[in-house]
């Protein structure tokens, strides 16, 4: 068991989903507890985002672990979800501000908050405002994020949680922002929840808000 | 330069189906590794300016061969627009070496550079940022009266009548008229009417580009206007929209391209080889006569870390080396106003650019997001040490010697915030001159980069 655990974080830092999925197919043949298993997992997510924080890794090798990571949870899921260990840590929308075609950091906050165990609803780019609340609502999502790159795109965000209040919906999803030109003062002026500077802050923000 | 204009947009709307994710991770992603296992290239960063001929061949070749293997997408029509190498060479042919930009006593000549080129570097400065509707008139006029400025890009609007626009709202059309027409009248009141614009950069859309077309108050045939490269080798119909509208008003359309260190690109050899696959896409999809270069950092935004310069002197070379295109390069510095470290940031991307082969884009400080934050005084710090080190002849061995001085002065300070104050701090903003203050420091560090080997003209 041991070494199909190894086979298993090996071939997740590796970014190999067709060996990951393997390994986690020969751990549920066997019969084993996958809590620490699972444990074993996220702690090898951390250690990879640690390294992509640092630059000691990019992001092709983290999107190939993320994807190893989603393979081999893909198996251990069913499995949990019929021994009640699955626990849902929480689902977040996100996307970019309406205008906005600059993606590239929304997808790194979709892939580590997928790899860190959270449904998300990636909803793309210039994703118009009443989107983001009609999905939140959709899914029963726990947060809505919002993602600008452009001084232009910021009022997006802003508009997102204008609706909220229009629609009575607001404090029932929290609403988190980011992107270049943001800073925490504006997410507090707008009536944000929270505000990330990068995507191992979004993890902790998010994580932070679904406890509360 | 538009070749072939029609038939590209053929195949933007009618190019072989590619799902976008697939794009990315099967083909963008793969191919730039391949490649650079293929050509056998390897940073040495010890050198933050490449001094290897071979090297820069190979990731001229790698970039181009990553252009005609992957192709462009357009995240509208999930479509690939794909190239041929006799089309791409015939482009690459065709396009001028030179324009000459501006009238009458503001004509220049704005050109190809070759690597250590004893050329003059052609000087586009421009702070990139957002400024205070209040102060935008006067931050204008204080760019347009620097003596070494060949052409503008000028601050940029985040408000148009007290009111935050929105991009693809009527505000941004506003906003926008009212850049152009201030940045016209700014040109005039100091005595430089006819001078090179590149604008108007508070236009995101294209609509709100094509608003501002206008000879007598706003964009004029003959001024220069972009065209982003969305990440990575993208594009979508607004781009496309506005290479057609730029090329058929006689506009010098150029590529925005900024490949993103740590992003898909992976480290510093792919990012080299995707910001000549970029190039390559302004060319032959755009029809740009040139390309703004912006290569940045996944996580700081800036392009005058070690490894950034070693990019920028890369895939400048490359370019110079190769082809006869124009090109400049775009400095996206980590400090801001009043303190040394941006003087020395600029000052290393200057090196590394004009040695390499490249002209001058100067500067956008505060990782290009602090509101306010820019004056002209750290675009005449990098532009005078861009003409010094040209006029001296500084070799690319030379170059790497005095830019790792330079970061020894801020390599370490990257990750921390050092933003300086903004504008109308650093500035007296009535009489558009820098403050006293200011300008001891600008002359402090010029005798600190004089002493790392840098001989200023005056």
């Amino acid at each position: 068991m041991e070494e199909s655990i190894k086979k298993l974080t090996e071939a997740i830092m590796d970014g190999d989903d067709e060996v990951s999925a393997e390994a986690a197919q020969e751990i549920v043949d066997a019969k084993a507890d996958l809590k620490p298993v699972i444990e074993k997992l996220t702690d090898t997510m951390r250690e990879l985002g640690r390294q992509f924080e640092a630059m000691e890794i990019f992001l092709p090798e983290m999107i190939l672990s993320a994807d190893a990571m989603v393979a081999a949870m893909d198996i251990f899921g069913p499995v949990l979800a019929e021994s009640g260990d699955i626990q849902k840590k929480g689902t977040v929308v996100l996307g970019t501000a309406p205008g906005d075609m600059h993606e590239i950091g929304k997808n790194i906050v979709v892939t580590v908050l997928t790899a860190d165990g959270f449904d998300v609803v990636d909803l793309g780019k210039n994703v118009p405002a009443i989107d983001y609340v009609n999905k939140a609502v959709e899914n029963e999502a726990d947060v809505i994020g919002v993602s600008a790159l452009m001084t232009t795109t910021m009022p997006g965000a802003t508009e997102v949680i204008n609706l909220l209040r229009d629609k009575d919906l607001y404090g029932k999803f929290k609403v988190i922002v980011g992107g270049a030109p943001t800073n925490p003062n504006w997410a507090k002026d707008i009536g944000a929840d929270g505000w990330a500077e990068s995507a191992a802050e979004a993890v902790t923000l998010v994580n932070n808000l679904v406890q509360k | 330069m538009a070749v072939r204009l029609w038939e590209v947009m053929e195949r933007a709307q009618n190019g072989p189906f590619m799902e976008e994710n697939y794009f990315v991770k099967k083909s963008l992603m793969p191919t730039i590794k391949k490649l650079i296992r293929k050509y056998e290239i390897k940073a040495d960063l010890s050198k933050p300016v490449n001094t290897s001929d071979e090297l820069a061949d190979k990731v001229w070749q790698a970039g181009k061969e990553l252009f005609l293997t992957v192709g462009v997408y357009n995240q509208d029509t999930h479509r690939v627009i794909e190239f041929d190498e006799r089309e791409v060479n015939e482009d690459l042919f065709a396009a001028p070496s030179y324009y000459l930009v501006g009238k009458n006593h503001d004509l220049r000549r704005y050109g190809h550079r070759k690597v250590e080129d004893t050329e003059k570097p052609f000087i586009i400065m421009s702070p990139d940022i957002t400024y205070d509707e209040q102060v935008f008139f006067n931050a204008c006029l204080s760019y347009l009266k620097e003596p070494l400025l060949d052409g503008i890009c000028s601050p940029l609007l985040g408000d148009f009548m007290g009111r935050p626009m929105t991009s693809h709202f009527p505000l941004e059309i506003g906003g926008s008229m009212h850049h152009a027409m201030t940045l016209r009248e700014t040109a005039r009141l100091a005595g430089r009417p006819d001078v090179f614009f590149v604008a108007v950069g508070t236009a995101e859309s294209d609509m709100a580009q094509i608003a501002v077309s206008n000879d007598q108050w706003g964009v004029r045939a003959g001024d220069a206007r972009l065209c982003g490269g969305i990440t990575e080798l993208m594009t979508n119909n607004q781009m496309l929209n506005k290479a057609i509208h730029y090329n058929q008003m006689g506009n010098l359309c150029a590529i925005l391209p900024g490949a993103i260190y740590g992003g898909y690109a992976g480290g510093a050899e792919g990012t080299a080889i995707l910001q000549i696959a970029f190039i390559l896409q302004g060319l032959c999809v755009y029809g740009a006569s040139f390309s703004q270069n912006f290569p940045f950092h996944l996580l700081y935004g800036s392009n005058t870390g070690r490894e950034m310069l070693w990019i920028i002197s890369a895939y400048t070379q490359a370019v110079a080396r190769n082809t006869h295109l124009v090109n400049d390069s775009n400095c996206f510095a980590n400090a801001g106003p009043m303190t040394d470290m941006l003087f020395y940031e600029g000052a290393a991307h200057a090196i590394s650019s004009v040695v390499s082969g490249n002209n001058l884009w100067t500067c956008a400080p505060c990782r290009n997001k602090i509101h306010n934050h820019g004056t002209p005084l750290e675009a005449r710090f990098a532009a005078e040490v861009a003409h010094s080190v040209v006029a001296q002849h500084m070799t690319r061995e030379e170059a790497s010697e005095v830019v790792n001085k330079l970061l020894a002065k801020y390599e370490e300070k990257i990750p921390h915030d050092n933003y300086g104050v903004p504008f109308h701090e650093a500035y007296d903003v009535l009489k558009c001159v820098p403050k006293p203050e200011y300008l001891d420091l600008f002359y402090k560090c010029k005798e600190e980069v004089a002493k790392m080997g840098v001989n200023f003209i005056y």
